[in-house]
């Protein structure tokens, strides 16, 4: 028998994997990694050894373990010669007395009943001792990776862990499978499973080299509302879940509207100095949609999937979903339809379409939801889809608003899947909005992709007061779009500006081409939503341009033909909510629109910059850094205007309690 | 790549956890047909090691061994998978295996009988063979997923030798 003989076992190929199977697989894998996921807050083992057993065996049993046994044997031919002698020389020289160490132990377990004998003492510390090494001796048994032990062969594995380098991880990992309902002393930790769509913040970058700058709408408000939340309860937010374009648009600011529902909205530029940097300045850009008469709003066809899984069992979830949803249909036309689908474990339609005229129907229906299950959303997508199109409306507004306090479970199939089917429901007319509840599982990034891919907003609802503003204040825009797929492009002048900077809208960038590319989707403006954009400009010359000329090629630069007092080209593209060919708009930024000081700007434009230097400063903009919270206190403070609904005095609020998390003196 | 995968479904990651096993699934049913010899078996190997992998993979934290210890979940999972044929329906599977060996791949220079014959060694030996031959790895790399000295893998290989020449020679017989 030689080599080459064994040799031919790599030369055969195993049959590719069936297809089905490899799918159940994959399929059966997914549900217990979301199963593990549940348990993965449980707490983990136990600070007693797991099972029952007399205090004897649980001295002994370790003690007896041939493993231990070499150890502790090798070890004690060691410690008794050199304990001997130091024994012997610290009592010749009368270093230590005799009795003081029975009395040293004796208070060590002052607990335990008086009167024991000294021989006793010696088993507690022996019992006390092994924990150090117990764990490893647990892996053979516990860990569902090392096989079940019934075969001699099988002792292969236990080995492995004891000696390999692994040890640790394995450690680990027999701890994080093993649900323990024990150990209601463990401390439970709370696991932080939030997760945000974020990106860096946008770059300063120079005119020469990248002259044209392209985003798409973005009418959220979500990140805002999370951010309250964190704040009032004593922390600064994740900087990665700040968005600044949310923050800066979750206030309704008093721009000029258009005048007709033809060009469905007007953008108001103003330009001013920078208060966080005097060398620069700002370009404002507000945006107002036209806002459609409530009686002219054509008639909704609502379907609510709310998420009724075990986590929404808590009083900021499905509680106050269902008093969201309440306030909702108090709102509803009569003529409106309503359906509520629910999804945990099996998706269920708890109400077929109804129209909004039978309320008590419907409240009654929202008051029947109770939690529990398991999140398994693409039925429920699937479900409300289904009831949506059934109660279709040709000339109205077909909408599914989910409600869940975090992922959806999409079984073996990707996010990019879920994704398909909504972009291909928004093509046949039905659109998709998010309601984001609760703390501690909410995934940002998802609720994100699905509400801009679903034609919808996402909103975050933390309290009574918001649902107000996002469902009944506002639910004109959040309802009814008069604009789809808007897009911005703004071109500076390089004789008049060296660099800019876009404030926030980092996930709503898109391509310079993208702009006249009508397959490319893009934000969607609501009736009388809110749009504001800031830039901020660095003038040519200023001592505030952080790029350096270019040492070649600054000749290539076109020549200005336009006039020179044009400070940039605003462009901006738009279809009809039913449209699929774009509309354009244009309109130059020239020296008439800016403002020499900053008070002279009107007062919400005023406001909105200290929304933007609040976000920026929460999101650890480098150029923020050095402005304090107190300024921003003081900038908004003198901007604050007319204020009916109190959202900016609570803007106030919030920026007190961020100078104080943050330990910033006050002023 | 894949690293950045294992660490990332160790945090939680469900898409992560999805990328990480469909792409090793292949390899997971590779590795659990050439212990299995069979078709049925592997597919039930390589589903239970996909559904061990979701329990523990959470809090794993040794992503640049990962390779490694898919293998010892694999081979974890395979042996207990072929004990519970032996035990069951020893005849069936071994009527299994043959027919698996007759479907499954062109078997050129009569091999069958020597994978056979690998698949009749005692556990220790038959992995060490597998791993060093089957799979390719170098006795150190297989030392590292038996977790054994990697002269102790040089002895199981050769013990191995001894006694597939016995083995084949009674099956030639």
């Amino acid at each position: 028998m030689t080599d080459p003989d064994l040799e031919k076992l790599s030369r055969r190929t195993p049959p590719a994997p069936d297809a089905s199977a490899r799918a159940k697989a994959l399929a059966v894998a997914m549900q217990a990694f979301d199963s593990a996921e549940e348990n993965a807050d449980a707490p983990q083992g136990s600070p007693m050894g797991g099972r029952q057993s007399s205090i004897f065996n649980r001295i002994w049993s370790p003690v007896m373990n041939r493993r231990f046994l070499a150890g502790s044997a090798l070890a004690t031919l060691l410690v008794v010669p050199v304990a001997g002698l130091v024994t012997y020389e610290l009592v010749r020289n009368g270093t230590v007395p005799l009795a003081g160490k029975t009395q040293m132990a004796e208070k060590r377990d002052a607990g335990e009943a008086a009167g024991r004998q000294e021989v006793e003492m010696h088993a507690t510390d022996t019992a006390a001792k092994p924990p150090s090494v117990q764990p490893r001796a647990k892996l053979a048994e516990p860990a569902p990776l090392a096989e079940s032990r019934e075969d001699d062969s099988a002792a292969v594995m236990p080995e492995p862990f004891a000696v390999d380098s692994a040890t640790d991880d394995i450690e680990i990992l027999s701890r994080s499978v093993v649900p323990s309902a024990v150990g209601e002393a463990a401390v439970k930790t709370f696991e932080n499973r939030e997760r945000f769509a974020s990106a860096d913040p946008n770059p300063v970058k120079s005119v020469v080299t990248d002259p044209v700058s392209t985003f798409s709408a973005d009418v959220d408000t979500a990140s805002y509302s999370y951010m309250r939340r964190a704040l009032l309860g004593g922390e600064l937010p994740d900087p990665s879940a700040v968005r600044v374009e949310e923050m800066i648009n979750y206030f309704p600011y008093d721009w000029k509207g258009p005048e007709s529902a033809e060009k469905p909205f007007k953008a108001t530029v103003t330009v001013m100095p920078t208060p966080w940097n005097r060398d620069t300045e700002l370009l404002h850009i507000g945006i107002r949609g036209f806002e459609t008469a409530p009686m002219a709003q054509p008639s909704a066809n609502l379907v609510f999937l709310i998420d009724v899984s075990g986590s929404m069992d808590e009083a900021d979830k499905l509680p106050l979903l269902k008093s969201a949803f309440r306030l909702l249909v108090g709102r509803l036309k009569d003529t409106d339809m309503v359906s509520i689908v629910t999804y945990a474990g099996n998706a269920g339609v708890v109400l077929e379409p109804t129209p909004a005229k039978e309320r008590q129907k419907i409240l009654d229906a929202i008051d029947t939801l109770q939690p529990g299950g398991s999140t398994a959303g693409a039925d429920g997508i699937e479900a409300a889809y289904r009831l949506a199109g059934k109660a279709f409306k040709k000339d109205g507004v077909n909408r599914v608003m989910l409600a869940t306090d975090g992922d959806f479970n999409v079984g073996p199939s990707s996010n990019e899947d879920l994704k398909r089917l909504i972009e291909e429901r928004r093509k046949s007319g039905i659109f998709l909005s998010v309601l984001g509840f609760g703390r501690g599982n909410y995934n940002d990034g998802m609720m994100q992709a699905l509400a801009q891919n679903g034609n919808g907003t996402a909103a975050y609802i933390d309290t009574l007061a918001e649902a107000q503003k996002a469902l009944v204040e506002e639910a004109g825009s959040a309802l009814f779009p008069i604009a789809k797929d808007v897009k911005f492009q703004i071109e500076f002048n390089p004789a008049r500006i060296a660099e800019y900077r876009l404030i926030g809208y980092e996930t709503r960038v898109l391509n310079r081409e993208d702009f006249n590319d009508d397959k490319v989707d893009a934000g969607d403006i609501g009736s009388g939503h809110r749009v504001t954009a800031i830039y901020e400009i660095t003038p040519k010359g200023s001592p505030a341009v952080l790029n350096d000329p270019l040492r070649y090629g600054g000749e290539q630069a076109a020549p200005v033909t336009a006039g020179s007092d044009e400070l940039a080209f605003l462009k901006m593209r738009w279809k009809k909510p039913d449209g699929e060919t774009s509309e354009l708009d244009t309109m130059p930024v020239t020296d008439a629109d800016a403002v020499a000081d900053a008070t002279a700007a009107p007062v919400d434009v005023r406001f909105s910059v200290a929304v933007a230097a609040f976000g920026q400063k929460l999101k650890g903009v480098a150029a923020l850094q050095d402005y304090a919270y107190g300024s921003i206190l003081g900038l908004a403070e003198a901007s604050k205007g007319n204020d009916p609904f109190g959202y900016r005095a609570e803007f106030l609020k919030l920026v007190r309690l961020a100078g104080g998390i943050s330990g910033e003196k006050a002023q | 790549m894949e690293t950045e995968l294992v660490e990332k479904a160790a945090s939680g990651d469900r898409q992560a956890f999805a990328a990480l096993i469909e792409s090793r699934y292949d390899f997971i049913h590779a590795v659990a047909w050439r212990w299995c010899g069979d078709r049925q078996d592997a597919e039930d190997v390589a589903q239970e090691v996909c559904i061990r992998l979701a329990g523990a993979i959470r809090g794993f934290r040794g992503a640049s061994r990962f390779g490694t210890w898919l293998y010892t979940v694999t081979l974890n999972a395979a042996r207990d998978q072929m004990r519970k044929r032996r035990r069951a329906e020893w005849r069936d599977a071994a009527y299994l295996r043959e027919q698996a060996v007759l479907e499954g791949g062109p078997a050129e220079d009569g091999s069958e009988e020597l994978w056979q014959a690998v698949r009749r060694l005692p556990d220790k030996q038959r992995d060490a063979v597998l791993l060093i031959y089957g799979e390719g790895l170098s006795h150190a790399a297989a030392a590292d997923v038996l977790g054994c000295a990697e002269t102790t893998i040089s002895w199981h290989v050769h013990e191995a030798r001894k006694r597939l020449k016995v083995l084949l020679r009674d099956a030639a017989a």
